[in-house]
Parts: C-alpha cells; sequence; structure tokens
C-alpha cells in the first residue's frame, strides 16, 4: 500500500507549462470533439444536411437580395432618366429650342442629346434587341434627349411639358411609365419579404435539428460528462467540446454551401455574361467569393451559437 | 442542514463534523438520506436550508462556476464504479487527472497515474481496459482516479456494493490507508459486517434524520446496526 497520497508535483518552467496547458486543451477541447463528431455522424447527418442546405439557399438568398438591391438601384436612376424622343423630321430650331428649355429648367440635373447611330448602338448591347435592330434596313430608333431629373418626383411634370412639343415625337413621346417604378418596387418587395420568410423557415428548422443532435451527444455521452464534472473539471472544459462539434458541423456546412453558392456564381456568370448582368447587376467574382466567405462564417456561427444554446438548456452543472 | 425535494425532506436538520485522516461509516436503510449528504458534501446538490464547508470552502454558496475547484478537493467512489469504457485503466486515472488541472503534463500525468495503480495493486494493469478487469479491479482503478488528485475528502457510495466479502476487504484496506494519510473518507455502506469489524466512526441516517453518531472504537452492542442498515 506504500506509496498513497505520497505523488511529487513537478515544477515546470512557464514556457513549459503553457505548452503543456496548451496541449492539453488542443486534446481534450478541440480533438476529443473531433474524435467525437467523427464517432456521432450519424447523429450529427440530420442537422449537417439542414445547415447545409439552409447556408446554400441563404447565400444563393443573399446573393438574390444584393442583385435585387442593384437592380432597384438602377431602376431608380432609370425611373429618374427622362427619355424625350425626337421626331426624325424635327426643325433643327424646334430641337435646339426643346434643348434650351430643358437645360434652363430648375428640375433638371442634366440634358443630353443622344443621335440615331447612338441610340442603334445603345439598342445592341441590351438582350434581345440586336435582332430587332438588324430586322429593318433603317435604323427604327429615334434621337432623343436623355433627361436626367434631380427629383423622381418630377419626372411626370416634365414630361407633361415636352410632350406635345413640335419636336418630339407625337405617337411614342417619351418613356416615361407612370407607377413603372413603383410597380418594381412592390414586386422587389414581395420577393425580399417572401425570401427572408422562407430563410427563417429554413434557420429555425436548422437551428432545432442541431440543438437536438447536440442534446442527443449530451445524453449518449452522459455517462463520460458526468465523471468529468465529478473529477473537477471546468465548466468550459465539459461544455467546450459540444460547443466545437457544433462548430466543425457549422463550418463543414458553411464550407460546402459556400463552394457551391460561388461555383453556381461563377457558372452563370461564365454561361451568360450579358444576360445575367442584366439580371443580376454588380454580381461578380469578388461578390461570389464574398458571400462564400460569409456563408462559411455564418455556418461556424450558426453551428456552435446553437450547440451552445443546447449546452445550456440541456448540460447542468 | 436541511435538504428537501418538493415536500419531502430527504435529510433533515442533519449536523455533522468530519475531521481529517477520520474513516467514517454513514449506515442507514435504502432512503435514509446517505447519498443525498455525500451529493451536498460534493456540491452535486445544494441544501434547502443550511451550511456545508468543505475544507474551508462554503460548498452550499458555491456558485455553478467555482464548483470544480471543490470538487477537485473531494475524491469521488461510485458503487458501479463509472470508468470510461474507452480508456485504459491508466488512461482513466490520468483522465481524471488532468481535466482537474491542465497544467499536469502526459509524462506527469502517466507517473502519477502509474503510482496510483501500483499504490492500489493493479501497477501491471494499467493497459486492460475496463471490462477486462474484474469489479474489485474496476473499482480499485476508481479508488486510484479518486486519489490520485490527493483530496482533502473522499465520498465513497456504496463503494463494496457490487463486490465479495474478500474483494469488499481489499477496497476498505485501501480506505484505511487513504484515511491513514490524513485524507478524511466518509464510506456509504450497507455492509454491517465491514462497519462491526472495523470500528470507526458510525453514522446513523434514519428517514433523513441523524439519530445516532457513534465514535471510533466505542462499539458496544450493536445490534441496532443490522436493523439500522436493512
Amino acid at each position: 500500500m506504500a506509496g498513497i497520497g505520497v505523488v511529487v508535483k513537478g515544477r515546470f518552467p512557464r514556457r513549459r507549462m503553457v505548452q503543456v496547458v496548451v496541449a492539453n486543451i488542443l486534446r481534450y477541447l478541440f480533438f476529443g470533439a473531433a474524435r467525437n463528431w467523427f464517432r456521432n455522424i450519424g447523429s450529427i447527418a440530420p442537422a449537417l444536411g439542414s445547415m447545409t442546405l439552409l447556408l446554400l439557399m441563404s447565400g444563393l438568398a443573399g446573393l438574390g437580395g444584393f442583385a435585387l438591391h442593384n437592380l432597384e438601384q438602377v431602376e431608380a436612376t432609370q425611373a429618374s432618366l427622362l427619355h424625350v424622343y425626337i421626331r426624325d423630321n424635327a426643325a433643327s430650331a424646334d430641337v435646339s429650342s426643346l434643348w434650351d428649355r430643358l437645360a434652363a429648367d430648375t428640375r433638371v440635373a442634366s440634358v443630353t442629346y443622344v443621335t440615331k447611330s447612338e441610340a442603334l448602338a445603345r439598342a445592341r448591347q441590351i438582350p434581345g434587341l440586336p435582332q430587332l435592330a438588324d430586322a429593318s434596313d433603317s435604323n427604327p430608333f429615334p434621337a432623343s434627349f436623355d433627361v436626367q431629373m434631380k427629383s423622381i418626383n418630377d419626372v411626370a411634370a416634365v414630361d407633361t411639358l415636352v410632350r406635345r412639343d413640335n419636336a418630339v415625337d407625337p405617337v411614342y413621346p417619351t418613356s416615361y411609365d407612370s407607377g413603372a417604378y413603383q410597380r418594381i418596387q412592390a414586386v422587389i418587395l414581395a420577393i425580399a419579404v417572401a425570401g427572408l420568410a422562407f430563410l427563417a423557415m429554413l434557420g429555425f428548422v436548422a437551428v432545432t435539428v442541431t440543438i437536438n443532435s447536440v442534446r442527443a451527444a449530451i445524453h449518449s455521452r452522459r455517462e463520460e460528462v458526468t465523471i468529468m464534472q465529478l473529477v473537477g473539471a471546468p465548466r468550459w472544459m465539459v461544455r467546450g467540446p459540444f460547443v466545437v462539434e457544433g462548430a466543425i458541423t457549422g463550418a463543414l456546412a458553411g464550407a460546402a454551401a459556400g463552394l457551391v453558392t460561388f461555383g453556381l456564381t461563377m457558372a452563370g456568370i461564365a454561361e451568360g455574361a450579358g444576360s445575367f448582368t442584366q439580371f443580376a447587376p454588380g454580381i461578380t467574382a469578388t461578390v461570389a467569393a464574398a458571400a462564400a466567405a460569409i456563408v462559411f462564417a455564418t455556418g461556424i456561427t450558426l453551428g456552435s451559437g446553437s450547440s451552445l444554446v443546447s449546452v445550456r438548456r440541456h448540460l447542468e452543472s | 442542514m436541511t435538504r428537501a425535494y418538493g415536500s419531502r425532506l430527504a435529510l433533515d436538520d442533519v449536523n455533522l463534523a468530519l475531521e481529517p485522516g477520520e474513516l467514517t461509516f454513514l449506515v442507514g436503510p435504502s432512503g435514509a438520506g446517505k447519498t443525498t449528504l455525500l451529493k451536498l458534501i460534493n456540491r452535486e446538490l445544494r441544501p434547502s436550508k443550511g451550511e456545508v464547508w468543505v475544507d474551508g470552502i462554503a460548498a452550499h454558496a458555491l456558485k455553478p462556476s467555482r464548483v470544480a475547484d471543490l470538487r477537485r478537493r473531494v475524491g469521488v467512489v461510485f458503487q458501479d464504479y463509472k470508468l470510461l469504457p474507452r480508456l485504459t485503466a491508466l488512461e482513466n486515472v490520468a483522465f481524471g487527472l488532468q481535466v482537474g488541472d491542465l497544467r499536469v503534463s502526459d509524462d506527469e500525468a502517466t507517473d502519477r497515474a502509474l503510482d496510483a495503480l501500483e499504490a492500489v495493486g493493479l501497477g501491471d494493469r494499467g493497459s486492460s481496459f475496463p471490462h477486462q478487469l474484474s469489479g474489485g479491479q474496476q473499482q480499485r482503478v476508481s479508488v486510484a482516479r479518486a486519489m490520485v488528485t490527493q483530496p482533502r475528502v473522499l465520498i465513497a457510495d456504496e463503494p463494496t456494493g457490487n463486490l465479495d466479502l474478500e474483494t469488499a476487504w481489499q477496497i476498505m484496506d485501501l480506505l484505511e490507508d487513504i484515511a491513514a494519510y490524513g485524507t478524511t473518507v466518509l464510506v456509504a455502506t450497507h455492509n454491517v459486517e465491514i462497519v462491526r469489524r472495523l470500528q470507526r466512526r458510525i453514522l446513523t441516517l434514519v428517514d433523513g434524520r441523524l439519530v445516532r453518531d457513534q465514535p471510533a472504537g466505542g462499539i458496544g452492542e450493536m445490534a441496532w446496526l443490522a436493523s439500522a442498515s436493512s
């Protein structure tokens, strides 16, 4: 029986002590969590799947939201830009007079004259219109004044002012469409609300599944947790591995979703550069990479956060 | 101290003090409050009323974040051993050492765990997994794990409950040795034979009340013990 209670504690140099503490933290917190994660992959799989799906949808929805925001900006700029179409046989004096009146108007920010050939060249840049432009031997696009308004609210008044002018095309005088901007805004708002509601639902499902999978992990390791608590393991050391496991789940889900988000976006950009920039303005490779990084970070946050909630609920001190 | 579960009193105004180096038996029928008392010492439970002081620490007022500090001073031995099945005997003992103190290196943990296993007579079984050990051997590993951190107090809840009498005596010999080195040892047991023969201090709980505090060596007529422990 000799030897009981005669254990000699070594006195280490400070640097050695730090190394030992770091090694033990790595082993019990991170390596232990990774080992348990692989051991429990069967119970973790549903959480991993739902979180990957959520993050993928979030990434794509985020990019969609960014594109919608840019689209709204473009539409706002477009809506405050009034095209005043010049009749083909308008007298130069009438055109000059109209220019002078528009330029002098305090509500107008700028006036730019667009020739028929410039209008044709511009039309060729718009998806679908090159065929229309080539269908006729003559140039069907009229010359115009591009009138940039200071406020979108003054567009209607200026439209009323110019549409009966002698220089203006009587059939199709301006580009003004009352209510068009409001309709676009309403559609964008509806899409955004529906998207957010869908994401909120998916988020709830993913968080719930993750919390339950961590709860299952806690129950399956109840004995180990109890022993750790009874031998005096600090609270963070008992709870930490579960949070790390959640972070691993979130990181893997985030990495997978981020890569797919990036890949799909790049494929979209590569497949139809022209039309893609029309329908998803501002979406570039850099933006796609940033979205993938955000998705990855969100995955880690979501995984560790859900685990923390579960640990706080189901693991007493 | 008093501890209630709802309207039922598990411990009713129990007042006692345990001295360093003292081995004390806690006896009483099932449901008398023995396990509740041990859990109060280890701060698995808080008293409904009263105070629990362990080696100068107010266990009754301890914040959850400070409980680990107390438990490093209190070794625990269970009836069902509570060894981790995927760890060897040596790893189980070292595990108890390192999770309680991260400053313990692998080498030091191995050395100290091996010392502890040798002290309980299992120096040559360090590489065995729990399922490869007998019940008595597993309990000795459990004792080694409880002692390797050099706790000031050791509580044992029915440590011989799953063992035959010969093995039970081996465990009790270990607990006596531990007490001889200055550790306060409190053993909850139903084993009347062991309690009679060792003639240590005996605390008797019945229906949550401390009905008898028999000092060590003061064994006279002990007919009451059989009925109290049944």
